[in-house]
């Protein structure tokens, strides 16, 4: 299995992984949907709250919310000490209390105060409500680390896609050069280079076809390598991509060993 | 009512982009560049922005600071 890193970006990566099946490559992007860990708000003690919006609302807004996650100093609540009552292992407690003086103000997820100065919010700049004068909105939060198939909101991805690799050829011999493909690419991937036809940003292909269709048959075909993949991983902000691809390789190989022991414990 | 903390579809967070939007295509810009620049590559996420009418401003007219106990 060889890995190439084609763009690293603060909240996404984008690779390549060749030699691996189309089994492994969807058990890679299942493993980051659905289990692997990330922390959000999963119980919301509302003191107060004289705000437009119900408590219900607000409670779901702010599970919402991606939380900074640290994967090391947590547990999670069914594997902790305290059996999945809530201790310091794994919960976190954040406070909000919020009233405005004389004018509107928009509650933001920034006025969210940590127990935990590393679990914070990824984003300050959600806005979770709005307040009127002397409209009062007092909360008690409480975070813990889940798992996608739990809960969507505790998916540390966004987006986790792949695609094959395209591998775009022109037959030349059979081109006159009408461009009628390079008006109708919609990632602009064709281009009329003086008297010949050639590509661009091959990998941006989304092997749509339209640009076979447009042409005489057999003059340009689009096919993809054989075990070869592109992923696009989008973090929402809990978890860096970096650790969410290693943290994923970790989980689907202990997943794969304990398939394997129970196997072979059959014979 | 307020905009969506996540996109629907996909799940990615779009209620701290949208602001800036907001105030970005009310100066007169296009929103399709707005859109680009804040990077929201996928029409699930674009149409989360483009579609949302802020309800929460109408209700404020009617907001009171009592406490009001439940029916
Ligand atoms: S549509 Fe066909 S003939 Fe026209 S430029 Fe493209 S490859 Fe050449
Ligand atoms: S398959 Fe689609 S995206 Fe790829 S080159 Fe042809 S028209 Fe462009
Ligand atoms: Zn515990
Ligand atoms: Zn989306």
């Amino acid at each position: 299995m060889e890995i190439t890193i084609i763009n690293k970006q603060d909240d996404s990566i984008h690779f390549l992984v060749e030699d691996v099946d189309v089994a492994f490559a969807n058990a890679i992007r299942r493993t980051m949907l659905t289990k692997l860990p990330a922390m959000a708000i999963d119980e919301v003690l509302i003191l107060e709250n004289t705000s437009v919006m119900y408590d219900e609302m607000i409670a779901q807004r702010l599970g919402l919310i991606p939380i900074v996650t640290d994967l090391d100093s947590y547990n999670l609540p069914q594997d902790c000490e305290c059996e999945g009552k809530g201790c310091s292992l794994c919960q976190c407690t954040l406070t909000l209390e919020v009233e405005p003086e004389d004018e509107e103000v928009v509650v933001y997820s920034r006025s969210l105060t940590s127990q935990d100065p590393k679990i914070v919010p990824a984003s300050g700049n959600i806005p979770i409500t709005k307040l009127a004068p002397h409209q009062r909105l007092i909360i008690e939060a409480y975070a813990r680390l889940g798992t996608g198939a739990e809960n969507a909101k505790f998916q540390p991805v966004a987006t986790v896609a792949y695609k094959y690799v395209p591998v775009i050829s022109v037959d030349k011999s059979k081109c006159n050069l009408c461009e009628e493909c390079v008006k109708i690419c919609p990632k602009n991937i064709m281009k009329v280079d003086g008297s010949t036809l050639s590509t661009q940003n091959t990998l941006d292909c989304s092997l749509c076809e339209a640009c076979v269709d447009v042409c005489e048959p057999g003059a340009i075909t689009i096919d993809s390598k054989k075990n070869a993949f592109l992923f696009k991983v989008e973090s929402t902000g809990s978890l860096s991509p970096e650790t969410i691809v290693s943290k994923t390789a970790e989980i689907l190989k202990t997943r794969i060993q304990a398939a394997l022991d129970y196997a072979n414990s059959l014979r | 009512m307020i905009i969506p903390v996540r996109c629907f579809t996909c799940g990615k967070v779009v209620a701290d982009k949208y602001e800036q939007f907001k105030s970005e295509v009310q100066q007169g810009e296009d929103p399709a560049a707005v859109l680009d620049r804040l990077g929201l590559q996928r029409y699930c996420c674009r149409r989360m922005l483009l579609a949302h009418i802020d309800i929460i401003d109408s209700f404020m007219a009617f907001a009171t600071s009592d406490v009001v106990e439940g029916v």
